[in-house]
């Protein structure tokens, strides 16, 4: 904790004064006792400011949100309640070197899940070569038949991917978790941020910190990249559930930034595999289209036959290669739990390289090794069954019961190739805002890449803060919040960095 | 730049709702105040007959009280014909017109709801309602001012103005309609009209509820008798809420839409409004306006409905695509929603004796 003695002004008191991230990596100090200098300078200024300050500000800060309207929505019977996710004010800062190897590793992620794609669905060359079992992808509830020989524009099948990354003691990032069916929650990267140089100008004054607000921008220009073959000036649209859906915000937040129709179901037809959408002046043809509806409901005539809001024949205008959807149909299987154990194997068959961001250690239960090992240290580790029903009957040994455990231990040996088990991680802290003062609290990071014909990542992406004391689940459905995440810009050598 | 059908539908209701909760809280404000010495109790039943919406206030409420009026037509949110059912319905059609409307527009009307939702029974009492009546008006201007200044002028942006001008004309024939329903209200419950309203008196709160009162004033030095005041509002042509301004209004919004934007489907619409102008026409050259006032107002009012219905089969519902039978419950995400862009009835039909042949 020499770092804290040496930042704490002993003239003046500060918010930070009782902070302490203990044995966790710290986003704003790290472990080691030599922070960047622009991290120090963030959190002098920091110190300057007063909790009661903070606090009024974020309060300020919650209630524009909720003006703003940048809001998820919970319905019940009549009433349309609009609540905002808890937003901390305390940002979440790394370096220009930190963000590089997120960046690349990222890239490098997605390229090979592209590929891995582009192969189950074509030559199918990793199965036969017995790097993934096949039985894991083919027999996958997530496995399209219908893609079987389907050649999407560029080879792309996740346009746009979200992955979830955790940061061990040391600071080093893991992959927890890929997400390349319909990754949500960068409206909130971009709206944090607005939010951030409103209400807190003077903590971000003369900091470089790299843009995040051309997104939308960005995100049309690579959907256009990837329109049908010998289309001009594609038409993009932005495919919505409707305003029923919680995450309502985000599709209007993205095709505003786009500047693209927000389009439902009902706004769109087929005719001849060609997809219009109604306007006042009768049939207009689209040629790209984000959807933001799951792969069940996207089309009545080719799956879940009950949807009401998906098109008919968009399967099929999809086949004829008449319209482009982003991302592409049959993802899933390639953002699975059970495929997630692969990835490292994955990159490395397909890219001849390391995985750059490591997976977080994984024992495949299926292998003999894994289920060994798993068996020999069920109560130190985090049992996850993999396939369809991912989330649900996870077991963490250190909190389960000797009866759980024993359980689990039948279930292992009955059906090993639908387990995997990791330790259990340690994720990284925050300096955060509480009603307590200014906190230690667990976070996470889900950059955004988005892919066209080449990959673009937008710095930073969402932190997602556990605001519970000791917590360790950031998601919004129990009681994580958002912070701004800051890529500084690379700073020019200074003396105290060259030693 | 490309128009949904359903967002030029959803603006078109945007700006229906607000005008109308706009006109309501107008009517309320002027008669909870001018007219105080006859705000006793019983004789607030002719603004239920003045919307038709008897039937519907009977299931919920005993009498026409004054409480129990302005209760149903300010903050029950189950009568469709609120002004909290419009405001809330306003904001569900901006809502999902969010990635089109500036949100300037989004973020005044999101906390007008915020306030009107959050009004309380106290608001509602006879010294604070003319307060919460001009909260409501104002809000409502504002929304209109705004949409004024910052909605980009494209085809969205002239059903937006053909709701307004629609909801408008309306509402002022109904308006002029107020002495019909008080009389009728009477002769319902067998008092009679007694004329506790001075004539003078009446008309001239007439024309405060359709903000016309100055402008009269200036024009009409003789006074307000019911011939004047009903010419005014009838058929002045600089008067903004005349039903013939907005009839010229929408001529004008529809041949724009016709002539810069290619939309040569308006000629229905446009054959429709030119018999709206005829009718007023030979209503202001008729010696017996007055006698014949509900008539017209009737007829008006049908010949509004026709137009809107003429708007949504041609612009709205383009290749209505039969629905896929039986919905059924879609994923977990997305409770079906029940749309919110209709005029959900409560105005769409005028009183029983409503004749579209009983022209003026």
């Amino acid at each position: 904790m020499g770092t804290l003695t040496v930042l704490k002004d002993p003239r003046r008191q500060g918010p930070l004064d009782s902070y302490d991230p203990k044995p966790y990596f710290c986003e704003l100090l790290g472990t080691k006792a030599q922070p960047s200098k622009a991290l120090v300078g963030i959190w002098q200024r920091l110190q300057t400011l007063e909790v009661e300050t903070l606090l009024r500000r974020a309060h300020e800060a919650e209630s524009e949100l909720l003006n703003l309207g940048v809001t998820f929505t919970v319905y019940s019977d009549r009433n349309a309640i609009d609540r905002i996710l808890p937003f901390d004010i305390i940002p979440r800062v790394m370096t220009a070197a930190e963000w590089a190897v997120v960046e690349r590793g990222v890239c490098q992620r997605v390229q090979a899940l592209n590929m891995f794609l582009w192969d189950v669905y074509h030559e199918r060359k990793i199965l036969k070569d017995g790097i993934v079992p096949a039985a894991l992808v083919l027999d996958n509830a997530n496995y399209r038949p219908e893609m079987i020989g389907f050649n999407p524009p560029g080879r792309v099948y996740i346009h746009i991917n979200g992955t979830d990354l955790v940061r061990d003691g040391n600071g080093v990032f893991h992959v927890l978790e890929d997400n390349g069916r319909s990754p949500s929650g960068v409206s909130y990267v971009v709206e944090n941020r607005h939010m951030m140089q409103r209400a807190f100008p003077d903590l971000m004054q003369g900091l470089r910190i790299k843009p995040v607000s051309d997104y939308g921008e960005r995100l049309l220009s690579k959907l256009t990249e990837v329109a049908p073959e010998g289309v001009a000036n594609p038409s993009v649209v932005l495919l919505s559930p409707g305003v029923y859906n919680s995450a309502y915000f985000e599709h209007i937040f993205l095709a505003r930034e786009m500047g693209v129709p927000l389009v439902e179901g009902r706004d769109l037809t087929v005719e001849d595999d060609r997809v219009y959408m109604r306007t006042v002046s009768g049939l207009q043809p689209v040629d790209v289209i984000y959807r933001r509806i799951n792969d069940d409901f996207l089309d009545p005539e080719a799956f879940n036959p009950q949807s009401t809001l998906g098109v008919a024949g968009l399967m099929r205008a999809a086949r004829a290669g008449r319209v482009t959807l982003a991302n592409a149909i049959g993802t899933g299987v390639a953002d699975d739990k059970a495929v997630y154990a692969y990835v490292p194997r994955i990159i490395r068959y397909y890219l001849g390289e390391d995985a750059i961001l490591p997976n977080v250690t994984t024992h495949i239960c299926g292998e003999p090794e894994g289920l060994a090992y798993t068996l020999a240290n069920l109560d130190k580790l985090v049992v996850k069954p993999v396939g369809e029903s991912g989330g649900y009957g996870i077991v963490v040994g250190p909190k389960a019961s000797r009866a759980e455990l024993e359980k689990c231990r039948v279930e292992l040996e009955a059906n090993p190739a639908n387990f995997i088990s990791q330790p259990m991680v340690d994720l990284s802290v925050c300096p955060t805002l509480t009603t307590g003062g200014v906190l230690p609290r667990h976070v996470d990071l889900r950059p955004y890449a988005v892919t066209g014909k080449t990959t673009w990542v937008l710095p930073g992406g969402l932190t997602r803060v556990a605001l519970k004391e000791g917590s360790i689940i950031v998601n919004s459905s129990q009681g994580g919040g958002t912070k701004d995440t800051w890529v500084l810009e690379d700073e020019p050598s200074h003396p105290e960095a060259a030693q | 730049m490309t128009v949904l059908a359903r967002n030029a539908e959803q603006l078109f209701w945007l700006a229906r709702y607000i005008e109308r909760a706009a006109s309501l809280a107008r009517i309320i404000e002027t008669h909870s105040s001018y007219g105080r010495a006859s705000a006793d109790d019983q004789s607030w039943g002719w603004l239920v007959t003045l919307y038709s919406n008897a039937e519907r206030f009977s299931k919920d409420y005993a009498e026409t009280t004054f409480k129990n009026v302005i209760r149903f037509y300010v903050g029950d949110a189950e009568n469709f014909g609120s002004i909290l059912f419009s405001v809330r319905a306003a904001r569900e059609n901006a809502r999902a017109l969010r990635a089109v409307i500036p949100i300037e527009m989004w973020i005044q009307l999101n906390s007008f709801h915020q306030r009107l939702a959050s009004l309380s029974d106290a608001d509602f009492d006879l010294v604070s309602l003319s307060r919460t009546c001009g909260i409501i008006r104002d809000g409502c201007y504002a929304q209109i001012g705004v949409a004024d200044s910052t909605l980009y002028r494209d085809e969205g942006e002239r059903f937006f103005r053909l709701g307004l001008m629609i909801e408008r004309a309306d509402q002022t024939s109904r308006l002029l309609d107020v002495k019909f329903a008080q009389i009728a209200n009477s002769a319902a419950n067998g008092v009679g009209d007694s004329g506790h309203i001075a004539d003078t008196t009446f008309w001239s709160l007439i024309l405060r509820s359709a903000a016309a009162y100055q402008a009269f004033r200036r024009n009409e030095p003789r006074g307000a008798d019911p011939s004047r005041v009903a010419r005014f509002l009838l058929v002045n042509d600089s008067q903004p809420r005349s039903v013939t301004y907005c009839v010229h209004e929408i001529q004008r919004v529809l041949q724009e839409l016709r002539a810069g934007y290619n939309l040569r489907q308006t000629h229905r619409a446009l054959e429709q409004v030119e018999i709206l102008h005829e009718g007023l026409q030979s209503a202001a050259h008729d010696p017996d306006l007055v006698a014949r006032l509900h008539a017209v107002n009737d007829w008006l009012q049908q010949r509004l409905i026709e137009l809107t219905s003429e708007l949504g089969s041609t612009f709205f519902n383009l290749d209505p695509a039969p629905p896929p039978a039986p919905t059924v419950p879609p994923p977990p995400t997305a409770p079906q929603p029940a749309s919110q862009s209709q005029s959900q009835g409560s105005q769409s039909q005028t009183q029983s004796s409503a004749k579209s042949t009983d022209a003026p």
